[in-house]
């Protein structure tokens, strides 16, 4: 089965993963939005979501398939992953500081591609304003769309490091 | 030798991971020893335990045991001498609070 989604939001994402695989559906791909599931036992997986630090992903994908968690499927930095339920609970990031430098880590992500968009943005702005063309237009309001979301994530990642270091 | 002190007290992750590479173990090994021992109070995530790993690398308080590229065998941690020193003098600072912890027996 394939379902085409968009999701900016991974802790979203994640809960709807679960939500797959308790009503018998395994995410077995993920390209671009479009997310392939395959028949499972309710419940069987548990699925994460995390962002690969820029110079160690392999070291990290192959010590992760050492502590017996499986890499679903890749796209550019975002990895999902699983492990069967019947394992014990899991969870990436156990401690506090673990869990805020996660969040550092999506919010520098999101930061950069909010950036990316407010240039696009811009351009797309300037050339909607002289050619006047209601296709430039309808791009600005697209992007500005986009740069909201991403804008959304920002705050999320900030209000959770806060929420975390208020815990410590 | 730098001042190993100020680097107490340890969390608790870290404190259990260098137990569990007292003897060469990997990854997963010591994920698992660690569940047992605690009971399952500590359960270490894979993500935090790679970051935990790669922080004890950068100090030298573990070292990498064994690394079989050919085999694709799992990379193997053991402590280092700088490793056990502050293992040793985190396990005198825990000495000091169960002994002092006695004292509210004594208010009674």
């Amino acid at each position: 089965m394939k379902i085409f989604r968009l999701y900016y939001d991974m802790d979203e994402e994640v809960n709807w993963l679960h939500k797959m695989s308790s009503n018998g559906w395994a995410l077995k791909d993920f390209f671009l939005g479009l997310y392939t599931f395959v028949p499972c036992e309710p419940g069987e997986y548990i699925y994460q979501i995390d962002l690969l630090n820029d110079g160690d992903e392999k070291d990290y994908l192959e010590f992760l398939e050492d502590s017996g968690v499986e890499v679903v499927a890749r796209w550019f930095r975002w990895v999902y992953l699983r492990k069967k339920a019947k394992d014990g609970p899991f969870e990436l990031y156990t401690d506090i500081d673990s869990k805020i430098s996660y969040y550092i880590k999506v919010k520098k992500f999101f930061q950069t591609a909010l950036i990316l968009e407010i240039i696009c943005l811009l351009i797309e702005l300037g050339a909607a304003l002289t050619t006047k063309s209601p296709i430039y237009f309808s791009l600005t309001i697209l992007i500005g769309i986009i740069a909201l979301a991403l804008l959304r994530m920002v705050w999320k990642c900030q209000w959770k490091i806060e929420q975390l270091n208020r815990e410590k | 030798m730098i001042c190993l002190e100020s680097n107490l007290p340890l969390t608790e992750a870290i404190f259990y991971i260098l137990l569990a590479v007292r003897k060469p173990n990997h990854g997963y090994g010591i994920i698992q020893e660690v569940t047992e021992i605690t009971g399952g109070r500590v359960i270490l995530g894979p993500g935090t335990l790679y970051g935990a790993i790669n922080s004890l690398l950068s100090k030298k308080w573990i070292k990498l045991y064994s690394e079989d590229k050919t085999s694709r065998k799992k990379k193997e941690y053991l402590i280092t001498d700088d490793g056990k020193e502050v293992f040793y003098k985190e396990v005198k600072r825990l000495e000091e609070l169960i002994h002092n912890s006695k004292l509210m027996e004594e208010s009674v």
